[in-house]
């Protein structure tokens, strides 16, 4: 089991040209020839990109045909939706609790009387 | 998908969220930096701080433990790179152990190890405090530079929106 396969996926979604050949690959399969035309790089440096996302797991190729079509990986890119959700919602907790924290300590700042409170 | 975040790092977020509070910033910042009043409320839900030790400082760090109701303690730290007062505080985040180290999510072994992050702390109409916190995985972009040396220009590019969008989006896309 890989220690940490989410690491891989962060970095390969840290560049801008990969994500954008994601968001072509989100449309339908494509072949390298394809996914090379929109950018202004050699062919080499597409494949490189492609070695990256593959290796991250985020997509895969085809070995059926000649032009090894290329794929999305749906669940991989669920993997990494799920954690940044995950963390979303611990965020969102801990700033609930702020927002009450803070809230509690402007209602009470004159606070003249101490009600002998029992526990 | 137009929505721009203002990038003040050279680095892209992966993770932003804001959320104004009716409150002074002075006030804010405080509840940020004073290890007694991050207790109260850093905690997410059901859990208690039961360690909030804080050194505010460049290179200074706040570890913080957090007691589950069940009893369990987890560990966190931040390291501080930058801070600049009742504006932003620039910090590596990681979990921790009881002796300060830094660890892997406890159960969650496929969490990156670290994570950069940046709180900013704006004045908002009405005497109220926005406070932006943007975060990405840390050692990910480390890791790729040394793997695949393709560090050329790919962390100096800002880029409207967040990852967790796109990624939602193509996850989505794919159903």
């Amino acid at each position: 089991m890989a220690a940490d396969h989410l690491s891989p996926k962060f970095a390969a979604l840290a560049d801008p040209t990969r994500r954008a050949i994601l968001a072509r690959l989100a449309l339908g399969e494509s072949s390298v020839t394809e996914l090379a035309e929109p950018f202004d790089m050699s062919m080499p440096a597409i494949s490189k990109h492609l070695k990256v996302l593959e290796h991250a797991g985020l997509i895969a190729r085809g070995r059926e045909a000649q032009w090894r079509p290329c794929r999305i990986e749906p669940q991989a890119l669920k993997d990494v939706n799920e954690w940044l959700e995950e963390y979303r919602r611990l965020w969102e907790q801990r700033l609930d609790r702020l927002e009450d924290y803070l809230r509690k300590l402007q209602s009470k700042a004159p606070k003249e009387k101490k009600r002998g409170r029992k526990k | 998908m137009s929505q721009s975040q203002t990038n003040t790092a050279s680095t892209s977020p992966d993770f932003v969220l804001t959320r104004v509070f009716d409150a002074p910033r002075e006030l804010v910042w405080r509840a940020f930096t004073e290890p007694e009043r991050m207790k109260e409320w850093w905690g997410p839900k059901e859990f208690s701080v039961v360690k909030s030790q804080m050194d505010l400082r460049p290179g200074g760090t706040y570890h913080y433990g957090m007691k589950a109701k069940s009893g369990a303690v987890m560990w966190g730290k931040m390291v501080f790179r930058e801070i600049v007062p009742q504006q932003r505080i620039v910090f590596i985040n990681s979990f921790s152990d009881e002796a300060g180290g830094t660890t892997r999510h406890p159960g969650h072994e496929k969490w990156p190890l670290e994570m950069f992050s940046i709180f900013t702390f704006e004045d908002a109409p009405g005497g109220k405090t926005k406070v932006t916190i943007r975060w990405q995985a840390h050692n990910a972009s480390a890791e790729e530079q040394n793997m695949f040396d393709t560090s050329h220009d790919s962390m100096n590019q800002g880029w409207g929106g967040s990852l967790e969008r796109l990624v939602a989006y193509l996850a989505k896309a794919q159903k």
